[in-house]
């Protein structure tokens, strides 16, 4: 290649841009097309120029051969008045002197007088310049030099002597002079206008170049790289894309399409790649849109390191995010199928999408267990990196899988339960009809386990509904003090079978609040059975009521087996019993607390405990005694305001 | 200020119990990261304990919701009262949070 700055096809538009120079610049250095353009508009402006000198030229001698022409005629016309006058004329000057003025006016001429050979004027248009109001009687002869003046014109300036001869007093001169040149730029306006034209001619000229340049600059590039690439035909070997035969120009042009397309796709990949494995937040649009994923993505180059990673990523990781770049997955997540899944997939032996669900804690010392979903997937050879890596947290769907599980083997177990009692009761009942005894018996045992699968089904129900937000509460006012005589009732008659003592320590005077009654009901009535189930007869439970501000706090206080710490939240799950062995023997399905904390936080209130294993339970159940707002219990799953059920959620 | 917290399922529900004003938000903000790092965001805002919020208690909820943006998450919010809702929509920052109507909608959408 002739340039030695282009070594190569691929970097040959470099120098070509610079020749460009400063863009701002006026005067830039003009392509050939501009050049020859502007070559071209410069002559024609000279031929203009030389035209319009001949044409001034040409007019400048017409107008003065006319002049003369005329200022000859008008000397021998007026030479014979004045002769006239001055012989039939009784010498006075006054009437000489106001032909001269006369024909000097119409005629404009500068000199207009008649001098005698003396040299003396005897008559002039102009009147300061005659001395005697009489004329002399006689006149010398005209000398010669005077006689020879004749006719010329120097300067532009036409002047004439014609002699005349007086009849009676001799010979005098008459001289007349004027300016006969007609000088285009003597004329005001002609200046003004050829000024003009001049100036808007050259301002065209240098616009004209200006947009000329610009947007021809680019068809010099061409032309310069086609000349360049023409010189050097074995650069490249790429056939030719257009139907221009072997030109050389063409295949110089289909060498620069082709290198032009090769430099863009090397300029895209190599941004997508300094975006991709450098910098922490990506500034490209598809980055940012990765970082706004809440599923960890990782891409890891062929040897394995990890180019980039969103913040999700490093969430889930536990590392910060400045520190993922360039670390490799088993630094992460040390997992044998995991790591060769992204051996497979880097080196390129395979493509195909593994997942992978690890178990790991986060990051601190008592950090929950969490799921992790770890999907590795080729990419193809032209895209930045050679594996995608996609990490998900699936932590509560896993929970809610072994809950599910949990549920419906709990469930199968506690409807099991009654059902093979009734079973077998029926069967000893069609077996021994006879026996009045048996048969009361058995009745009486299908009867307690039918309504006990009722109640598990109603609670299994309701607790569902409440879940599920379906669950619609009857509002209306509840009478507290109605409502704890009630309970006292219900519960009376077995407390005093295990001689139990149950206390109801009540203010005064409850006050009235807005609720589904029953609900409540139920949720105290399972609170306090589950105190007096789990504590041992002889025992003690005593329900404490306060009002504390807008808040009714009702205490069930217990003295029975307890529960340990690590259990006090658990049992409020469904299903959830404790695994205390001295339980064994008791039955419950698990849902009671499930279901009386959710009502309690339907009505705006929720139900803690605090425990001591042997020493007893305080499970403490709070309720806004202030009227709710209207629509806070309508339907399920709302206590806050606005519609229930319905989520908010950000754009 | 008393902060308690439940878990339900792999989510925890952190409940503060009082206004997020002055030193109750460093506080608020402190337990928040404590629970963050530790569940991986797995976290709800019960703010049915909020009555109201100050400045600093809503620059506390920014942050928080501003770090959960580092991963693609904002911050849910559930149970909240008229109050806090209204501040938000004031400040224009409601877009900056995930508002559910209770406990179990917010926990819900982690599935």
């Amino acid at each position: 290649m002739q340039n030695s700055a282009s070594p190569s096809a691929t970097t040959a538009p470099t120098p070509m841009v610079a020749t460009g120079g400063p863009r701002k610049r006026f005067f830039r250095k003009p392509g050939p097309i501009v050049g020859a353009a502007a070559t071209f508009a410069a002559v024609l402006l000279m031929v203009v120029a030389v035209c319009l000198v001949w044409a001034s030229a040409t007019h400048q001698d017409v107008v003065t051969g006319f002049n003369e022409d005329r200022l000859r005629v008008v000397s021998r016309l007026l030479a014979s008045d004045i002769g006239a006058v001055l012989a039939q004329g009784e010498g006075e000057v006054g009437t000489v002197n106001a032909s001269l003025r006369e024909a000097a006016l119409r005629h404009q001429l500068t000199i207009c007088r008649v001098v005698n050979g003396a040299g003396e004027c005897i008559a002039d248009a102009s009147v300061y310049a005659v001395g005697g109001a009489q004329l002399p009687d006689e006149w010398p002869p005209i000398p010669e030099p005077l006689r020879a003046v004749g006719e010329r014109t120097e300067y532009g300036f036409f002047r004439s002597a014609t002699v005349l001869h007086v009849a009676g007093r001799g010979e005098a001169l008459l001289e007349i002079g004027g300016g006969v040149s007609a000088s285009l730029f003597e004329t005001d306006h002609l200046q003004t206008g050829l000024i003009l034209i001049g100036g808007v001619a050259a301002c065209g000229f240098l616009a004209a170049w200006r947009m000329l340049n610009h947007r021809f600059r680019s068809f010099s590039f061409v032309r310069a790289l086609i000349e360049r690439a023409a010189s050097e035909p074995a650069a490249r070997a790429e056939s030719l894309v257009l139907g221009v035969g072997d030109a050389a120009t063409g295949r110089a042009w289909n060498d620069l399409m082709s290198a032009r397309d090769a430099l863009r796709e090397r300029a895209v990949l190599r941004e997508t790649i300094e975006g991709l494995g450098t910098s922490g937040r990506g500034e490209g649009g598809g980055n940012s849109a990765v970082d706004a994923l809440w599923i960890g993505v990782l891409l890891l180059g062929p040897d394995g390191k990890i180019r980039y990673a969103n913040g999700a990523a490093a969430v889930m990781l536990g590392v910060r995010r400045d520190q993922l770049t360039g670390t490799t997955i088993a630094d992460l997540l040390p997992d044998a199928a995991l790591l060769n899944a992204v051996k497979d997939v880097s080196s390129g032996q395979s493509r195909q999408r593994t997942s992978v669900e690890l178990e790991r804690g986060g990051a601190g010392p008592d950090a929950e267990r969490s799921v992790l979903r770890v999907t590795v997937k080729g990419l193809r050879k032209e895209d930045a990196a050679a594996a995608l890596v996609m990490i998900e947290d699936v932590t509560q769907q896993r929970v809610a899988d072994e809950s599910r599980n949990a549920f419906v083997a709990q469930a199968t177990h506690e409807l099991r339960t009654p059902l093979t009692n009734m079973r077998l009761y029926i069967d000893t009942l069609v077996e021994e009809a006879g026996d009045p005894a048996v048969r009361s018996k058995c009745l009486n045992v299908i009867s307690g386990e039918s309504r006990r699968l009722e109640r598990i089904v109603g609670d299994m129900l309701s607790v569902s509904e409440i879940e599920a937000g379906s669950l619609r509460l009857a509002e209306d006012d509840v009478r507290l003090d109605a409502l704890f005589a009630d309970l006292d009732a219900d519960f009376r008659a077995q407390t005093e079978d295990r001689e139990m003592i149950l206390t109801f320590d009540l203010p005064p005077k409850l006050p009235v609040i807005r609720g589904d009654r029953d609900k409540l009901m139920l949720s105290l009535h399972n609170v306090v059975g589950n105190a007096v189930k789990y504590t041992p007869p002889g025992g003690a439970v005593r329900v404490v009521v306060r009002e504390e501000g807008s808040l009714i706090s009702v205490d069930v206080v217990d003295n029975g087996i307890g529960i340990r710490p690590d259990e006090c939240e658990r049992i409020f799950e469904r299903f959830y019993r404790a695994k205390d062995k001295r339980i064994g023997s008791i039955t419950g399905s698990g849902l009671g607390l499930a279901l009386a904390r959710q009502i309690a936080r339907l009505h705006g209130g929720d139900i803690i405990v605090r425990s001591e294993i042997d020493k007893g339970s305080t499970f403490t159940l709070t309720l806004p005694s202030a009227p709710v707002a209207a629509g806070a219990i309508g339907t399920g799953g709302g206590i806050g305001t606005g519609k229930a059920g319905e989520q908010r959620r950000a754009a | 200020m008393e902060i308690s917290e439940q878990r339900q399922g792999a989510v925890t529900i952190v409940k503060p119990g009082g206004p997020l004003c002055h030193a109750e938000a460093e506080q608020f903000s402190g337990h928040i990261d404590e629970v963050m790092a530790r569940s991986l965001g797995r976290f709800v805002l019960d703010a049915s304990g909020i009555p109201y919020v100050d400045s600093s208690g809503l620059g506390a909820l920014l942050r928080i919701t501003n770090d959960l943006g580092e991963s693609g998450r904002s911050l849910r919010v559930c149970s909240a009262n008229e109050t806090l809702r209204e501040v938000m929509d004031l400040t224009g920052l409601a877009d900056r949070f995930e508002f559910y109507e209770d406990v179990n909608a917010a926990v819900r959408s982690f599935l």
